[in-house]
């Protein structure tokens, strides 16, 4: 186990700068997901981590030794990929056992560690066969077992889930997590899914055309977006951004609407331009009359909630609800927003507008 | 109801049809198989048969007086064994060669890329479209300074490297060796040499044992090249051996018969166990030698 320290990384490929500037550090034992688009290096970040690419500036550090110039087989990490990379010809057992074989470590130790991790992920069974007789979940697993017999000082993990069905990764993210709280080993994990990067990390890094947007745990970043960009992309339904100045105590649209802001935004925004921004599951119902009026363009009942796309004037928004609802589309609906689940950005910088 | 029974009727009839369909394709098949094999077939009979009945018309299938006269005389006069042997150690050498080359080069070729692999590449393509006949004598030359003219090394020397091999391994590792595989095995600790023998080699098997095949068919089947670099009679392959038996003005046909009715059995034999191999080859690369 140890921490990772990024400093100052950044890299090239020619003239087309993929990573720029980047500084991370990530505690011992830490849970970290790397989230963005794609293309936004977060791979890129990763493999550098992994001493697969060069890093062009900067430094990287795996507890106290920095690892620039240390061959990936000397960092002591381990790396599970997308497409899992299982050697074909190789069984389940010996595919973990290759990097201590590798090593020349004694037999007996080989098939205590093999079996060991096989218990842990549930491959006893399926040591002796090969990986094209393997399911996707059982496969991933396997790719697993081979970080895990390692016992490495950092695992990474580039984008594991991806080629799953979804049932499936729910169940891999939960023995993930498990595992995670079972090892106490510092994981690096990328993916572009928020979803998997809200329910895992203890840390997230956003990400978008090689800059770190934000960095955070999953509430902070739900709860206090730095800027419009991180607040679109995490959470789902994505929040709703709607243009606007502050008048009083609203924001007020071009179409006219009033969007409720708290006093301490209103104060310190006031007569701004602003992006009024503000979650679909923070809406509520009110009585007809009350509050702002929406007319339904799209009604999506799941059973637990309902999601409506309405439409506000002319500017469309989402809307999900916690409760059952007997409507139609082309019917109005009133909502009510409380202020203090609002957020306010500067329309020129996207950068949010803290309200002391 | 009745809409059920006319679909099933018609299913009935499509499956007639395409029965029908197939016999018609089999017979096609079967009669082209026939005419290809027919040659062979009156050559094996041909060992067998006297003299007069070689040039009698029309020509049979079952020798009326089977002798084993071609045979025991083509045995005893020229040096055959020797020639299948000279035959098969070069075509085995040779096979191996290419097989070792192209792997390492085709390997390095896919997963190495630089503005000078790709130049390389180019270069080795470019050469697949120079007909042998072309550098045959600069070569004859080559092997001549070399000092091995007559010798397996004479014969070697211009079957070496194989660029349609290179060629298909290289598509071979691009297409069957994903990056990640490799860098598994890097971050697992491997070498890059270990990684090309435990991982490369052991995911080109397929391709390898096509490659093999063709390889040794080519070498086996070359005439040109073995006919100027070897030139005295222990040194031949067979198929300069064989091309000896037409002489000047007349053709023995009663011991080139049995001469390659001899030769027949190894490369047949060799086809039969390596048949799966060898149609893996041509069906990957399109084309046989």
């Amino acid at each position: 186990m140890a921490s990772l320290e990024i400093q100052n990384v950044h890299k090239s490929f020619g003239s087309t700068k993929i990573i720029r500037d980047i500084s991370l550090s990530v505690p011992d034992g830490a849970f970290v997901v790397l989230v963005g688009p794609s293309g936004c290096g977060k791979s890129t970040l990763l493999r550098m981590i992994a001493g697969l690419e060069d890093i062009s500036g900067g430094t990287i550090s795996i507890g106290e030794r920095v690892i620039n110039e240390v061959e990936p087989k000397h960092r002591d990490i381990a790396m599970v990929f997308q497409n899992y990379a299982l050697y074909p010809h190789m069984t389940v057992a010996e595919n973990m056992a290759f990097s201590l074989r590798l090593a020349r470590r004694p037999r007996s130790e080989v098939n205590e560690r093999v079996e060991n991790a096989a218990r842990i992920l549930g491959l006893s069974d399926y040591l002796d066969r090969y990986p094209k007789q393997l399911s996707g979940g059982q496969r991933q697993r396997v790719a697993m077992g081979r970080a895990i017999v390692r016992d490495p000082q950092v695992f990474l993990f580039d984008e594991p889930l991806s080629n799953l069905d979804a049932k499936l990764r729910v169940q891999m993210r939960a023995e993930l997590m498990e595992l995670h709280d079972r090892l106490k080993t510092t994981m690096i994990y990328v993916t572009h899914d928020q979803v998997e990067a809200m329910t895992m990390a203890d840390i997230i890094v956003v990400m978008r055309d090689g800059v770190v947007e934000q960095i955070g745990d999953p509430l902070t970043l739900y709860d206090r977006p730095n800027n419009v960009f991180v607040a679109s992309f995490i959470g789902s339904p994505a929040m709703n951004m709607v243009k606007g100045t502050v008048k009083g105590q609203a924001v007020q649209t071009a179409g006219g609407t009033d969007w409720p802001v708290s006093a301490a935004a209103a104060r310190v925004a006031a007569g701004r331009e602003v992006i009024f921004g503000f979650r679909p599951e923070h809406l509520v119902l009110t009585e007809p009359g009350q509050g702002i009026e929406a007319k339904i363009r799209l009604f999506e009942p799941t059973g637990s909630e309902t999601f409506i796309a309405a439409m506000v004037g002319d500017q469309p928004i989402g809307v999900l609800l916690r409760q059952r609802l007997h409507a139609r589309v082309g019917d109005t609906i009133w909502l009510g927003l409380d202020p203090a689940q609002a957020h306010i950005f500067d329309v020129q910088t996207n950068q949010r507008i803290v309200a002391t | 109801m009745t809409t059920q029974i006319a679909s099933q009727l018609s299913s009935g009839q499509l499956r007639r049809k395409r029965m029908a369909l197939n016999l018609f394709i089999d017979a096609i098949l079967i009669v082209f198989g026939l005419l290809m094999v027919l040659p062979l077939i009156l050559l094996v009979a041909n060992a067998f048969k006297t003299p007069a009945e070689m040039l009698s018309w029309p020509p049979s299938i079952i020798p009326e007086n089977p002798t084993l006269e071609n045979i025991e005389a083509v045995l005893s006069d020229t040096p055959l064994m020797l020639w299948i042997f000279n035959s098969f150690a070069f075509a085995i050498l040779s096979a191996l060669a290419i097989s070792i080359t192209s792997a390492i080069a085709g390997y390095l070729l896919a997963k190495f890329p630089s503005p000078i692999m790709s130049i390389l590449f180019a270069i080795i393509l470019a050469t697949a479209i120079v007909p042998f006949e072309v550098y045959m004598i600069p070569l004859y030359f080559q092997a001549q300074s070399l000092g091995i003219l007559n010798s397996l090394w004479g014969l070697l020397l211009g079957y070496l490297v194989m660029s349609f091999g290179i060629f298909l391994i290289r598509q071979n590792v691009v297409h069957s060796i994903p990056d990640e595989l490799l860098e598994a095995a890097r971050i697992d600790g491997a070498g890059e040499i270990w990684i090309f023998i435990r991982v490369v080699l052991p995911l080109l098997r397929g391709a390898l044992g096509a490659l093999f095949v063709l390889a040794f068919f080519q070498a086996w089947t070359a005439f040109a090249w073995p006919l100027i670099v070897a030139t005295t009679k222990p040194s031949y392959t067979i198929e300069v051996g064989l091309a000896l038996f037409q002489t000047g003005f007349t053709v023995d046909l009663g011991r080139l018969s049995a001469a390659s009715a001899i030769v027949l059995v190894p490369s047949v034999t060799l086809f039969v166990l390596l048949r799966r191999n060898f149609v893996e080859g041509v069906a990957s690369s399109g084309l046989k030698e």
